[in-house]
């Protein structure tokens, strides 16, 4: 014993219906860091493979300062093939994309920009949908499928935590020690120059192979690097802007 | 107290009805020791790894939702267009409705890492990602779902002699029935076009990265949800006598599933063969996967073959689809067609590990087998729809053709209802 709908009463809801889809479209504006306001930094690092030997100190480093279970890696060192007979690898952190395909799906926004560039993980906020690992085409996230409460291996060889370890159930990934940039920061020092306003990774590298630094900065050694090498960018074809750059490897520049 | 229990126990008769309680019983008990078990240690007691994060309860997330489709298809197709003659198989898609988003939710609570924060998508709103998309529309239209169906369960005898008040009022909202309609199709078609868009967008991954997979999911969802609804309302009848169904009606539905499936064969032709044309990493291998890899059966005979191309020709000719025992078998392989293509699209994606080593990404396989637990407790979702599903049919008329037609002539007054119902 329904009333009918008349095309009258139709016409108002689906207008209403029409507004409310337009207004969504209105807020689906591209979610590109460029909509955050940009910071006075623009952290970025450069990795030149010429110098990496594949010794995986910068691992190490990672798990120990941001006390990472030892399942899940932020921080990897794969084998790239050769160069003139000589083995070539590639370190890769989190690229910190400009445009991240993570930021972009995560529906809670638990990963989001700094102003300075740095992707962040609200771990408090994070659902563990795992949406941001299937976006990533860098595979630098991961998912705490198991608590961590055990010890930390890389503790204290390899340096102090000084993050809190991350709840289990939730994706987790490299944000360019942001705890030492910051902290670094406040105490008046050089994220770049100053060993402890630098990521652990970069500090840990024993053959330099590793720079970082604010882009921002002309006189910045990622600045002069970048302007005076051919550089590239993982799958830079994503248009996922990395903030990782790296010095192609040059057997003429490699030890050994 | 235990001797009380222990003859009514005893005086329990055993029939096929209190047989299948006691097997989805079982099933639920082992799904609840499961999903405790996923609660307490978490998801690595799952098959489940970072490079194929999303798997068996995933798909029964997605399944589930594309099979609700049938309750907007239906409403709208009675209270927008106004083929009221179909108001009873409506009613049914919505109770199916009504429980496939139910288990969608419980699927996807076992699936998120932390089931305690499954509320923040409604508070941080990131509404540039599909996924929060999808949690919103979800949420909204369960809860259209929810009023739709309050009619429904206002035909529950025992509510009507213990709260008349709100039987009737429950009964009233059936009023609001095209309003409801309305907000039903806006919402579905969102979130239905938007689970697939949740692949669709993702670049890192380029054999889902097409445009047509929202129109796809949609379209698949439409045919498999009435396929669905018409399934279970003819097996119900034949189990039965609690279910009534008027087989004509059913028939021209299915004839409309029958044209359905036509076009969707040619998306689904077209979607496959462009995809034939030029090498492109990871897009070219996920083809291969799928049409003569590991999933080339799955894809061959669960989709197109079984699917869609089988039903097809069941439906649209005229002895099988008047034919009650050919039309289900039919109904019943188009849903089996859309789970399959669900589970083929999701896994497909996760199978191929495309390497960002600089140069031409190579790809690499990986592989995914669901475990004991994933399987235990995803049965359980199963059963706890089919549970619902059963106790609708018995206790609330959810599948009874005469029933509008009752109402109608009746002119309501829920008390009156109470002596047909009898």
């Amino acid at each position: 014993m329904t009333k009918s709908i008349n095309r009258r009463d139709f016409l108002k809801v689906a207008a209403v219906g029409a507004a409310a889809m337009g207004a969504t479209q209105a807020l689906q504006k591209a979610k590109a860091s460029e909509d955050v306001e940009s910071g006075p930094n623009q952290w970025v690092m450069v990795i030149d493979q010429s110098k990496c030997i594949g010794c995986g100190y910068c691992t190490l480093a990672c798990q120990a300062h941001n006390d990472i279970n030892p399942d899940i890696q932020w921080n990897r060192v794969l084998a790239a093939g050769e160069v003139d007979g000589k083995d070539i690898f590639l370190p890769r952190p989190c690229m910190q994309c400009a445009k991240a395909p993570c930021v972009e799906v995560c529906p809670v926004n638990a990963s989001y920009y700094r102003p300075d560039g740095i992707v962040m993980m609200d771990y408090d906020r994070c659902i563990g949908c795992r949406y941001c690992e299937v976006a990533c085409p860098y595979q630098a996230r991961s998912f705490n499928w198991k608590t961590f409460d055990g010890t930390n291996p890389a503790v204290p060889k390899w340096g102090q935590p000084e993050v809190a370890r991350r709840p289990r159930g939730v994706v987790e990934k490299c944000a360019f020690c942001y705890q030492r940039i910051d902290r670094g920061l406040a105490l008046g020092l050089r994220p770049g120059g100053d060993a402890d306003a630098t990521p652990a990774c970069v500090v840990a590298c024993p053959t330099g192979a590793r720079v970082f630094g604010d882009l921002n900065d002309p006189n910045s050694n990622v600045s002069k690097l970048l302007k005076q090498n051919v550089s590239y960018r993982l799958r830079d074809d994503l248009g996922t802007s990395p903030r990782v750059y790296y010095l192609p490897a040059d057997a003429e520049k490699m030890e050994g | 107290m235990l001797k009380n229990l222990k003859t009514k126990l005893s005086s329990l008769k055993i029939t096929p009805w209190t047989m299948w309680l006691g097997f989805l019983g079982l099933l639920l008990v082992a799904a609840l020791i499961g999903g405790i078990a996923v609660f307490w240690n978490g998801l690595w007691i799952t098959n489940l790894t970072d490079l194929v994060p999303w798997g068996l309860w995933i798909t029964i997330d997605l399944s589930s939702i594309a099979l609700s489709a049938g309750a907007f298809t239906l409403c709208a197709a009675v209270y927008l267009i106004g083929l009221r003659r179909y108001q009873p198989i409506a009613r049914t898609a919505t109770f199916v409705g009504l429980i496939g988003y139910t288990m969608a939710m419980l699927s996807l609570l076992l699936d998120i890492g932390r089931p305690d924060r499954f509320w923040h998508a409604l508070v941080y709103w990131n509404e540039h990602s599909l996924l929060w998309e999808v949690t919103m529309c979800v949420v909204l239209y369960l809860t259209v779902l929810v009023f739709e169906s309050m009619p429904i369960f206002a035909g529950f005898d025992w509510l009507k002699k213990r709260r008349p008040k709100l039987a009737a009022w429950m009964s009233h909202l059936h009023h609001y029935a095209p309003y409801l309609a309305i907000a039903g199709l806006f919402l579905s078609m969102l979130h239905q076009s938007s689970l697939g868009a949740t692949y669709g967008v993702i670049k890192a991954r380029p054999f889902w990265f097409k445009p047509e997979m929202s129109v796809l999911f949609m379209y698949s969802a439409i045919v498999g949800g009435i396929s669905l609804t018409l399934f279970a309302s003819m097996l119900s009848a034949r189990l039965t006598s609690k279910a009534r169904i008027n087989d004509g009606l059913i028939e021209r539905v299915s004839y409309f599933v029958a044209w359905a499936l036509v076009g969707y064969l040619y998306f689904r032709f077209w979607d496959t063969l462009a995809q034939n044309y030029t090498y492109q990493p990871g897009r070219t291998e996920g083809l291969q996967l799928v049409t003569s890899g590991p999933l080339a059966f799955n894809f061959w005979f669960g989709e197109i073959l079984l699917g869609t191309l089988v039903p097809m020709i069941l439906l649209l000719t005229h002895a099988t689809r008047r034919h009650p025992f050919w039309r289900m078998v039919a109904l019943g392989l188009v849903v089996g067609g859309v789970v399959a293509y669900r589970w083929d699209t999701n896994i497909s994606g996760l199978l191929m590990v495309i390497s960002y080593l600089p140069g031409q990404p190579t790809v690499a396989y990986t592989s995914y087998r669901p475990s004991l637990i994933e399987f235990i407790t995803g049965a359980g979702v199963i059963a706890y729809g089919l549970l619902a599903f059963s106790l609708g049919v018995k206790y609330l008329r959810v599948v009874d053709h005469r029933y509008a037609e009752e109402e109608e002539t009746e002119k309501v007054a829920v008390k009156s209802v109470e002596h047909v119902v009898a």
